[in-house]
């Protein structure tokens, strides 16, 4: 492996990563802007224009903080536990494809961290130990309102964890692969023309409803943020965390809602496709990475949207959910979807 | 080689824990212990070309199984255990003496079953490749596989009786 394509391959990793690292600030700005819009109100706009310097002044702050450790916690997993859950959260993004294949200089470079045959696997793997993030800083911290959030948070991140896989077992069937790259690209083809070859979320809207609502408990969000209610909990699982600590739990969160998006993108939007859109050149991968942040930001604004519309759910409401009409319901869309691998429709 | 040397890391590493979750004596931290080693399992798994092993792995029992063990022992908060018989170095020297003799005697039977360093059988062109594995599963191997989702099936309707049977009507 020359020089050359090792900074390629570093730069494909990284490039993902430092984008979100710069949005994250950015996002926290549209939510807290968007929370004034749609409660009537300015929201930040004292700290420069439109109170566009708002984050960074926040960013400033959490750096100023004293950084607290509380007596009688485990001290060890308690510094362990942000790290984890930002660690997890952002090692998410490397199988996820966010533009076309680059050719260029003889090369071809597929725009995507690691291209690999489980993707899809890869992800729930790692999506599955981030909730140990949350559990043990809920434990070591010593609280009993830590505590709580953080069992409410295991117990309903493995209820909707199931439910999420059974429906994305859908679109695997769909494909007849675990690649991510594949996935996009069975996405971009004819959608009048037997097999189906156009956005998944067609042949599967109930997939893609479940995915997407079990998207929200998994990442924490309202109206499933149960691990910080802060009516009942005072803030759940941080309770006690201050400063730079509690400042990677909250990258976690936003970083986790624009992972999931781009993950509902891809497996039922069609990624960085769109109909009738063929990438060519420089100029055509440019394009594909622009729609696939367009249909990205339009999801996470469905996040931040409904975190400000609907109420939480109650504790036994969500278990509810969860089992008895979600799981259900993918499994459904997933018998849907082998009839219509059978009748060759997809 | 560096594959190699990553491999005898991860072992030596999924070893070390799978000691730690044995002697640790906060039943939390034991679970830790064996996140880390299912973990290093993972590793050891990807770098033997095995990768759905690896996800699976993580997926099942670090990510499942482990967070609810976590979660029950968390429910009942459950201390640290006290030592028992406090101070007994014959006890102890002669069982550590006895699990040393022990995975001796397991090495040697693995040994003698031909465990050599060639591999068994002929890799596929790309290991990362699961049509053979899946055409495997459920083709020659489909009545143990569908035997074993009927199993789980049962324990699954055994869990909801035996959970149902007190109090609720």
């Amino acid at each position: 492996m020359s020089a050359a394509d090792l900074g390629i391959a570093a730069l494909r990793v990284l490039a993902p990563v430092l984008v979100m690292l710069i949005v994250l600030p950015m996002l926290q700005w549209v939510e807290r802007r968007g929370a004034g819009l749609i409660q009537d109100r300015p929201g930040p706009n004292r700290v420069g224009p439109f109170g566009l310097l708002q984050p960074l002044a926040d960013v400033v702050k959490f750096f100023m903080k004293e950084d607290l450790i509380p007596s009688n916690t485990d001290r060890f997993l308690y510094v362990l536990a942000p790290g984890l859950a930002t660690f997890a959260a952002l090692s998410t993004f490397a199988v996820i494809p966010y533009g076309a294949t680059l050719t260029a200089g003889g090369r071809s470079i597929p725009l995507i961290g690691a291209d690999i045959s489980i993707g899809i696997l890869y992800l729930f793997a790692i999506t599955s130990l981030s909730v140990y993030g949350i559990v043990l800083a809920g434990w070591s911290s010593n609280n009993k309102f830590s505590l709580i959030g953080g069992i409410r948070s295991s117990a309903q991140i493995i209820s909707y964890e199931l439910a999420m896989t059974t429906a994305a077992a859908g679109v695997i069937l769909s494909a007849g692969s675990f690649q991510l790259t594949e996935v996009v690209v069975q996405q971009g083809g004819s959608w009048f023309a037997l097999p189906y070859r156009g956005w998944n979320v067609v042949p599967q809207f109930v997939g893609f409803v479940v995915f997407f609502v079990s998207a929200f408990a998994e990442t924490n969000r309202v109206p499933f943020d149960l691990p910080e209610a802060e009516a009942e909990l005072v803030a759940g699982y941080h309770t006690e965390y201050s400063a730079m600590k509690f400042a990677m739990f909250y990258m976690a969160e936003y970083i986790n809602v624009i992972v999931a998006s781009a993950l509902t993108v891809t497996l039922y939007l069609g990624g960085w496709t769109l109909p009738g859109f063929s990438p060519s050149g420089i100029v055509g991968v440019l394009v594909s990475i622009l729609v696939f942040a367009v249909k990205v930001s339009v999801l996470v604004w469905i996040f931040m949207w409904v975190r400000w519309t609907l109420p939480r759910f109650r504790y036994d409401q969500l278990m509810r959910l969860g089992w008895k009409t979600l799981l259900p319901l993918a499994l459904l869309n997933l018998f849907w979807v082998a009839a219509l691998a059978l009748w060759k429709v997809l | 080689m560096t594959a190699r040397f990553a491999f005898d890391a991860a072992m030596a590493l999924a070893i070390l824990f799978a000691g730690v979750m044995v002697v640790h004596r906060h039943p939390v931290k034991s679970v830790l212990a064996l996140v880390v080693s299912f973990f290093a399992l993972a590793v050891g798994y990807v770098l033997l070309s095995a990768p759905l092993i690896a996800a699976i792995q993580v997926i099942v029992y670090a990510g499942a199984i482990l967070v609810l063990f976590l979660f029950v022992l968390m429910l009942l908060n459950v201390p640290a255990e006290v030592r028992q018989t406090p101070g007994r170095p014959i006890h102890h020297t002669l069982s550590a003496g006895a699990i040393v003799a022990f995975a001796a005697a397991l090495l040697a039977v693995f040994r003698s079953y031909g465990a050599s360093s060639a591999p068994p059988g002929p890799l596929p062109a790309n290991p990362a490749d699961l049509a053979p594995l899946a055409k495997l599963l459920f083709s020659d191997h489909i009545l143990s596989f569908e035997a074993l989702s009927i199993l789980l099936l049962a324990a699954l309707v055994g869990a909801f009786a035996l959970a149902r049977r007190e109090g609720s009507p």
